[in-house]
């Protein structure tokens, strides 16, 4: 995979992000704040981008979105196969609500 | 809460209708509605065809001890609180969030089914505010699970992180397992 390939590569899971974000939060705030672990500030600018505005923020070359688990959660994550799927997915949720929302600094 | 004008009664009336749908008892509505018996109980029989079940609520504070629904019950009341606290949602909007995205979880696990029953979450947060319940942290993984108010959980360990010897071996279980490999 070559530089270039690599920036369309993120360009296109930042969009893909921005869209699926905001279709989240027009439907179900409440249920969007707490699927992408992100503030109610964030979810209000991200909802209210426009597609042009969307457009240009998703072609950065930096990944807008990050990972949201320590390395406790992700060694339960990855144990999916020993204690069976229902716990590892409970566990996963349940660590992850515990866990403090992006903000707007 | 107040259904004075026609607009808040619209609401209330949406309200109650979610709640029905989700399974909520009748005194749960009259609970979390400002609507009268009466329209809930028609409002009940429209929605569900049927008349609504009577007798007492489950009313137990050891339910949500065992494994398996302490498990669903922690999921559930972690929810709540991270909506509770993140989303500025409170009251019975909180409980209609909070339970749907609990009913999402479970039914996109494969073989699971939901445990928490609406009405027993609605008890659950009622145990909170009394201060029955609480939630322990676990020193295995750090998440929050419910447990006794007052318990002596200095070494709290969850269900999850140690699961009971026989836990989830159940009779349907096994069978499952049978019919997979005939």
């Amino acid at each position: 995979m070559n530089t270039k390939q690599l920036q369309e590569g993120i360009r296109e899971i930042n969009l893909n992000y921005l869209m699926l974000a905001q279709q989240m939060i027009k439907k179900d705030k409440p249920a969007a704040i707490f699927r992408l672990g992100i503030s109610q500030d964030l979810v209000e600018v991200v909802g209210d981008l426009t597609p042009t505005q969307m457009i240009k923020m998703a072609a950065s070359n930096m990944l807008l979105c990050r990972f949201r688990f320590d390395n406790n959660l992700l060694s339960n994550l990855l144990e999916d196969y020993s204690k069976g799927r229902m716990m590892s997915q409970a566990h996963a949720a349940i660590l992850m609500s515990a866990q403090p929302v992006e903000e707007l600094a | 809460m107040t259904a004075k004008t026609v607009l808040g009664d619209a609401n209330q009336v949406r309200v109650a209708i979610d709640l029905i749908e989700m399974g909520a008892r009748l005194q749960l509505l009259q609970q979390e509605t400002s609507l009268s018996r009466e329209r809930l109980l028609k409002l009940y029989k429209e929605v569900k065809s049927e008349s609504p079940s009577k007798g007492m609520l489950p009313y137990s504070t050891d339910w949500f001890m065992s494994w398996q629904a302490n498990i669903h019950s922690s999921l559930f009341m972690d929810t709540y609180q991270f909506l509770v606290k993140n989303a500025g949602i409170d009251g019975v909007q909180a409980l209609i969030s909070a339970y749907r995205l609990y009913l999402d979880h479970i039914q996109g696990i494969e073989n699971s089914e939901p445990v928490l029953s609406l009405t027993r979450a609605w008890f659950m947060i009622r145990f909170f505010k009394a201060e029955m319940l609480q939630l322990a942290s676990c020193t295995e993984c750090g998440g929050d699970f419910v447990t006794h108010a007052n318990e002596l959980d200095a070494n709290y360990v969850c269900g999850i992180c140690h699961p009971p010897t026989r836990a989830g071996k159940t009779k349907a279980a096994r069978l499952a397992a049978a019919a997979q490999y005939a």
